[in-house]
């Protein structure tokens, strides 16, 4: 009798489906530590929100397409493996997946299949090119060009060849955040052996000459390549026009997973470098190591669906962007554009608000995700060193906001966002003291600071 | 010639209205949605009878990745609700 009770009660409990359990009965420790069971709120480190904010952060991540999600499951679960066995059916079935995605990406960019080499992200196909092209012709080459404004990972890879003996010429950029192409061409020397220009700046949104730039190289000779994590994908790639001998590309910029990117190495004429990851081989020797082939294929899918979708999604995002600048412009004064508004990719848009303090601005904002200006240098309090290259004054640097949109967002969400901006800023404005005084037309640069 | 006009017209109505259509994501939502009406619409001024097959297999392909997939993404619903939502 008990037996029949307890039966029945475990076969009405699993016969639930998942998605409908209660609240209550949540397992997980991040939700537990996350939800507040009473009013459905969000509590997390010390602030309360109401529900998931709006994500306007896609230069920092973008989140993965159900159609690249989808084209993962099927070869993840069932073709598991090794690509590079080449004794059974496992490993062949692994192979010919892997083999469709680096067609795929390949397609993307306007290169061959057989010059792209997968890696685990930009930031290592970036590591890959800079060391690995200096290093393999270091007797001979031993200038490196770069600009300031280049990400992290270039930066530091620039800096460890610094320390083993290479030169390099940080190029300044002009207001706009574009490179000055007589001052590249005067830095190139007879012993440079890299130019490293990144496509489209993830924090400014802005999109260098790259056909002049790679004009510039052919004529000297001198490899180039390029960061194109947040280009490809977004505007038209094609790295025979712009004359590219490397390219480093991610996964999770264009709409597919974490952890894969690639890295494209020209073969005519060819560019040689030493691998980064040494071991049994693969990837033409370049990056030894077992192919992640479910992330692959997740990235092969993305470029894919971003070549189908580019014109339609920049038509669209083209779109959100001018809402949201018309949008914060109609009800605010003391608005910047940090970057050129020319040459510039729609779904990036740096803005800095006069008089208004950065880290209050983006406390108010919690009900939006967006990052603020020193996005990856956020440990420090300094303000981001792309802005400070831009020469733009160290308050408006503090309080710049970088709205990304991209294919999943809304308008609804774009008027939101205007909506809590302005909210916000209008908030900060009417409690600081500097903004009464130049509305009262006091000149705040000239004022004379008194100490008591 | 075929004309494909009822079916198209009643997977049209299908893909809004059927909750097996629907994401519970927010923004994945409300983007098939607009997705797939702009597709249709794109492709509502095609005469070409190859372009047009083309059109309809893949239509009939998407769709089958959308049922699929809401059915994986409606077995990890989001705990909390968007901000868009209240």
């Amino acid at each position: 009798m008990a037996s029949k009770a307890i039966t029945s009660t475990i076969r009405r409990a699993l016969s639930k489906p998942h998605g409908v359990v209660s609240r209550r009965h949540h397992l997980s420790t991040a939700a537990a530590a996350a939800t507040d069971y009473e009013d459905e709120s969000i509590m997390m480190k010390g602030v309360r929100i109401s529900g998931r904010p709006l994500y306007l952060d896609m230069q920092a991540t973008t989140p993965i397409d159900p159609r690249v999600f989808d084209a993962m499951n099927d070869s993840g679960i069932n073709e598991y493996g090794n690509p590079h066995s080449r004794t059974h059916l496992y490993g062949w079935e692994a192979e010919n997946a892997v083999e469709v995605a680096r067609i795929q990406v390949a397609k993307l960019i306007g290169a061959s299949p057989k010059e792209i080499i997968f890696m685990s992200g930009a930031t290592e196909a970036n590591n890959t090119a800079v060391k690995g092209v200096m290093h393999f012709y270091k007797d001979t080459k031993k200038h490196v060009i770069t600009t300031q404004t280049e990400h992290k990972c270039v930066l530091d890879s620039c800096r460890h060849l610094q320390q083993e003996g290479f030169e390099v010429t940080y190029l300044p950029v002009k207001t706009d955040g574009l490179v000055d192409l007589e001052m590249l061409r005067e830095a190139i020397r007879p012993d440079t052996g890299l130019v490293s220009i990144m496509a489209v700046n993830n924090e400014i949104g802005v999109v260098q000459p790259m056909e002049e730039i790679g004009q510039i190289c052919k004529e000297h000779n001198v490899p180039f390549h390029t960061d194109a994590a947040q280009a490809i994908g977004k505007i038209p790639v094609d790295v025979k026009k712009w004359n590219i001998g490397l390219m480093s590309m991610s996964a999770h910029k264009i709409y597919g997973p974490k952890g894969v990117g690639a890295l494209f190495v020209r073969r005519r004429p060819r560019i040689r470098l030493e691998p980064l990851m040494n071991g049994g081989g693969q990837e033409r020797g370049l990056r030894s190591g077992t192919a992640a082939t479910q992330q692959i294929l997740g990235f092969g899918a993305a470029c894919d669906l971003a070549m189908k979708e580019m014109e339609y999604d920049e038509k669209w995002i083209k779109g959100l962007q001018e809402r949201l600048l018309n949008g914060i412009r109609e009800k605010l004064d003391g608005v910047v554009v940090n970057g050129s508004m020319e040459s510039r990719y729609s779904g990036n848009l740096n803005l800095s608000f006069a008089y208004v303090e950065g880290e209050s601005l983006l406390m108010g904002l919690k009900e939006v995700a967006v990052s603020s200006g020193s996005a990856c240098t956020s440990a420090s309090l300094e303000p981001s060193y792309v802005l400070r290259a831009l020469g733009v004054d160290e308050d408006m640097a503090h309080t710049s906001i970088r709205f990304g949109i991209g294919r999943f967002t809304t308008k609804e969400e774009i008027d939101k966002a205007v909506e809590l901006t302005v909210k916000q800023v209008v908030k900060l404005r009417e409690m600081s003291p500097l903004y009464e005084m130049v509305k009262e037309g006091i000149d705040i640069k000239n004022i004379q600071w008194s100490q008591h | 010639m075929v004309s494909y006009r009822s079916e198209v017209v009643s997977i049209c109505r299908a893909l809004f209205r059927a909750r097996r259509h629907q994401y519970p994501h927010y923004n994945l939502r409300e983007y098939t949605k607009r997705r797939t009406l702009d597709g249709f619409r794109m492709n509502k001024k095609l005469t070409d009878q190859s372009k047009v097959n083309e059109a309809y297999a893949e239509a009939k392909a998407q769709l089958v990745v959308l049922e699929r997939s809401v059915k994986l993404y409606s077995l990890y619903p989001p705990k909390t609700k968007n901000i868009m939502e209240f």
